[in-house]
């Protein structure tokens, strides 16, 4: 068998569309997840019992079922009750709960490793709860924790190409398609392979430049 | 004035202060000795609302501190310099500085920076407002502290061991500022080890042991053979402090 990439040249425009649905999704469920992390993170640091269990237990559920029976369940479950969400929306709605749960996670350690005669230092001078939590815990929790977030963020993309599975034909759909209209798999997948890796790639990149600009204080030099 | 009468605080069994008594008035400097685990850190906690009291009663200017409502004029009235400084790691000096005095008194941001620009100036660190405190020494992360509570112009100011994080030369740059602030009339509660400088900024002193304020005199007397040191705990206290 020949290697010969010159064979996707005219899906190349169908390819691409794939991977702009891949990053539309992404960057919604990216923005969704890390909403969603700080509240539940909120949450799950809370002194309110009850708040404090239901954050826990969301994390917990969704942590411990695959991807794809969440995914089924909210596609091919909900509307047996009368539920239709169009795969688009799901795709998005899921991937941020998810993603949300691990990154809570992150989000929570940054906050609890936060030095409390900090915490008191800003209490005493008066700042409101809302001000503290604001200005002052939020701000040094993501120091901490951008590179975990990171971590999670890179995996919503990974996991985003299981929802060719309901019909949304982002860059994993795609390419099963053109695989199959021209039975070259190698290269189909080859190029995959390699889309991924750099979206990724590109990810952890900025994250990395998030994590710097986050700590300059302790990059650039004393003087 | 800052009262405090009759404060009591457990930690579960453990008393930890015992019935204290003890009055700031303004344009006062009163320094709080006595040994490690005595409660010096407990009663200025309890001063500015960090722990709740279990008996008795903490007035700044009136406002009580154990009611909810009056916690927040009380803590407007004091400020409070710690140990280890607790300057917020991801804000510069002056927007450690500045935060409180924009956000709780609502003062305009130019105004409160020029303020804080000139309470930096004064404590000799002109050039390093934008520094953020992992680039400062402990002596100046110390300095900007000071500075942060200042901002707030507090009526009383409450200092925790401010020093014993620091080096000796460190030690005397922030030492020499307190002695400035004391000569300026900037009432001061002041808990200390070093106590040949509270000999030389305060008006009174007080001894705490075990959660109960043994002596409280103005300072010669409390230095005196016949005032404070006739009490042997004192001396046994100030004998060892010297050693050290
Ligand atoms: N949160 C707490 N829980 C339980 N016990 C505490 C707590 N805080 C303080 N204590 C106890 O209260 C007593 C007084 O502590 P405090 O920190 O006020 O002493 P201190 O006089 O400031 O001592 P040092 O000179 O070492 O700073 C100590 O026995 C300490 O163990
Ligand atoms: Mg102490």
């Amino acid at each position: 068998m020949r290697f010969d990439l010159t064979v996707l040249v005219p899906h190349l425009g169908f390819l691409a569309e794939g991977a702009l649905l891949t990053a539309l999704v992404c960057g919604l469920a990216l923005v969704g997840g890390v909403i969603l992390g700080m509240v539940v993170a909120i949450a799950r640091t809370s002194s309110n019992r009850v708040v404090n269990r239901i954050a826990a237990a969301y994390v917990d559920l969704f942590r411990n079922i695959p991807f794809i029976v969440q995914l089924f369940f909210f596609y091919y479950g909900l509307p047996e009750i009368g539920i239709f969400i169009d795969a688009f929306t799901t795709g998005v709605v899921a991937l941020s709960i998810a993603g949300g749960a691990y990154a809570s996670d992150a989000i929570r350690a940054g906050i609890l490793a936060i030095d409390t005669g900090i915490l008191e230092a800003a209490e005493v001078s008066g700042l409101s709860r809302r001000t503290i939590f604001r200005r002052i815990v939020l701000p040094i929790a993501l120091r901490t924790s951008v590179r975990p977030l990171g971590s999670v963020l890179i995996n919503m993309i990974l996991t985003s190409s299981v929802l060719s599975t309901i019909t949304l034909n982002e860059l994993t759909g795609q390419a099963k398609i053109v695989a199959s209209d021209t039975f070259r798999p190698f290269e189909v997948y080859f190029v995959l392979l390699v889309v991924y890796a750099a979206l990724t790639y590109l990810v952890s990149l900025g994250i990395a430049l998030l994590h710097r600009r986050l700590n300059r204080d302790l990059s650039e030099p004393v003087g | 004035m800052l009262n405090v009468e009759q404060v009591r605080k457990t930690f579960g069994t453990v008393t930890v202060l015992d019935g204290v008594n003890l009055a700031v008035k303004p344009g006062e400097v009163v320094s709080i000795l006595g040994s490690s685990g005595s409660g010096k850190s407990t009663l200025i906690r309890c001063i500015n609302g960090l722990e709740r009291l279990d008996g008795g009663r903490i007035t700044v200017d009136d406002f009580d501190v154990s009611k909810p409502r009056e916690l927040a004029e009380a803590r407007k009235r004091s400020g409070t310099v710690f140990q280890l400084f607790n300057l917020y790691p991801h804000m510069t000096a002056l927007q450690n500085i500045t935060l409180a005095p924009i956000e709780v008194l609502k003062r305009s941001r130019a105004e409160a920076e020029d303020e804080g620009r000139a309470l930096l100036a004064s404590v000799g660190l002109g050039d390093r407002a934008e520094a953020y405190p992992a680039q400062l020494s402990g002596g100046q992360r110390q300095r900007v502290g000071i500075c942060r509570a200042l901002a707030m112009r507090p009526r009383y100011l409450l200092l925790d061991e401010v020093t014993s994080a620091l080096d000796p030369e460190m030690t005397s740059e922030v030492l020499d500022i307190l002695a400035k602030l004391a000569s300026g009339g900037t009432t001061m509660l002041f808990v200390t080890h070093e106590i040949e400088f509270a000999r030389q900024i305060s008006d009174r002193v007080v001894f705490l042991e075990k959660g109960v304020l043994l002596v409280d005199l103005p300072t010669r007397d409390f230095f005196a053979a016949g005032g404070g040191l006739a009490q042997p705990r004192v001396a046994q206290f100030l004998s060892k402090m010297r050693k050290d």
